[in-house]
């Protein structure tokens, strides 16, 4: 069967007939070099997907708020970016979420990796934690308690060059887990990442920190954490 | 947001990755997707509902690339050894993928590409869209669509065949 070379590129990307295909492939498997070809003509769209994968860019954020000013840059509260989040929170690109960075662009946005579910974190426009459960969890809760009824828990606890509080917390019905540092306002998130394996799987405190806030919590400590006592005693002392 | 600008954030990863075909060089290519948003922002009056977004906002990109490219031609352009290096790592998400030789081989290859096969070929392999779907947004009849991508497919897989990458 003499095949020519838009019949080929037509199969491979899906544009040709029903019962063109059907011949194609039938000849394909009593002729061997007709087959190679086909495998070659897969192969290269495969490789050229492959070359350009989608991904998500930290200025798409900007692009976004963009957008959701209908075109003009202002300061306006931001809604229906959950798209975007979703992708960006993703398990497989577990990305940093920088509170700096973030803080202009998430205007009181339910973040979570499961934005339709309804689970979350709400964070304010100034990037501080309006998510009431969780506050409570980074005023009070020490990290030898373990989690609450909804898995949330803090891991460590240490002190910026600033002499600033910073704890890391986790959120498992969340699915989200995060740095928070202590201002006089409340907590003010400076990562938050996805925690990446399924839910319902045993896990320890300290292995599914996800590498990006572990990061961030690389570039933020001054000194060792916080031992027991230490914790406790800022805790008491209401973190100043 | 509305349905129109929500369409529009969705579609920014695939906005950038076409225009990280048109413009390998990653400053380059984030202008072009930032003229494109705000070129489709101000002219949404003439999307029609029911359309295809993607499509509508390639086009846009597209002719972008198109004006731009006619206007680097006639300034020329100075290409400094900076450029040359984040020409080669576009941005930080791709050096995490750790440059693999076979994807930056083919990348290479498609920007080699004359202007209206890379057209074809990243519309059509990279973004999926049909013959038919592509040859509007190109604005050429199917037959010169189909021509520009066998072209483009032959040159692609002589290329890659050469430095080992495809069989």
């Amino acid at each position: 069967m003499n095949i020519d070379d838009e019949t080929l590129m037509r199969w491979t990307d899906g544009e040709l007939a029903p019962d063109a295909v059907a011949r194609l492939e039938a000849a394909a498997r009593t002729d061997s070099a007709l087959a190679e070809r086909m495998a070659t003509a897969r192969r290269l769209r495969a490789a050229t997907q492959a070359a350009f994968l989608v991904q998500v860019d930290p200025r798409d954020r900007d692009l976004s708020r963009l957008i959701a000013n209908g075109g003009h840059v202002r300061a306006a509260p931001l809604a229906g970016l959950k798209a975007w989040l979703s992708q960006a929170l993703a398990p497989r690109q577990a990305p940093i979420w920088g509170g700096l960075a973030a803080a202009a662009f998430v205007a009181g946005v339910l973040i979570g990796p499961g934005l339709n579910s309804g689970s979350g974190i709400r964070v304010a426009e100034d990037g501080v934690l309006a998510d009431r459960d969780l506050v409570k969890v980074l005023d009070r809760r020490l990290a030898s308690e373990g989690a609450d009824n909804a898995g949330r828990a803090v891991g460590l606890t240490f002190q910026d060059g600033e002499g600033r509080w910073c704890r890391t917390f986790q959120a498992r019905d969340d699915g989200l887990a995060g740095l928070a540092c202590r201002r006089s306002d409340g907590w003010t998130v400076q990562a938050l990442a996805p925690l990446s394996s399924p839910t319902g799987e045993v896990r320890t405190a300290s292995s599914d920190t996800p590498a990006a806030v572990l990061s961030a919590v690389d570039a933020l400590i001054a000194g060792p954490s916080a031992d027991a006592v230490t914790e406790a005693r800022a805790r008491d002392e209401g973190w100043r | 947001m509305d349905d129109f600008q929500t369409g529009l954030v969705e579609l920014l990863p695939r906005l950038r990755r076409f225009a990280r075909i048109l413009r390998p060089h990653d400053a380059d290519a984030q202008d072009l997707v930032q003229q494109t948003v705000e070129r489709a922002l101000a002219s949404r009056r003439g999307f029609k509902t029911g359309t295809r977004l993607d499509s509508w906002t390639f086009t846009i990109m597209r002719r972008i690339a198109i004006d731009d490219g006619r206007a680097r031609q006639r300034w020329g352009r100075v290409l400094t050894p900076e450029d040359e290096a984040t020409a080669r790592v576009p941005d930080a998400a791709q050096a995490d993928e750790g440059l693999r030789a076979d994807a930056r081989l083919v990348r290479d290859a498609i920007h080699a590409l004359p202007e209206d096969q890379k057209h074809a070929v990243a519309l059509v392999l990279v973004e999926g869209l049909s013959y038919a779907e592509a040859a509007q947004v190109l604005g050429v009849p199917a037959g010169t669509l189909t021509s520009r991508l066998v072209r483009g497919r032959q040159t692609l897989m002589q290329t890659l065949a050469e430095q080992g990458v495809t069989g």
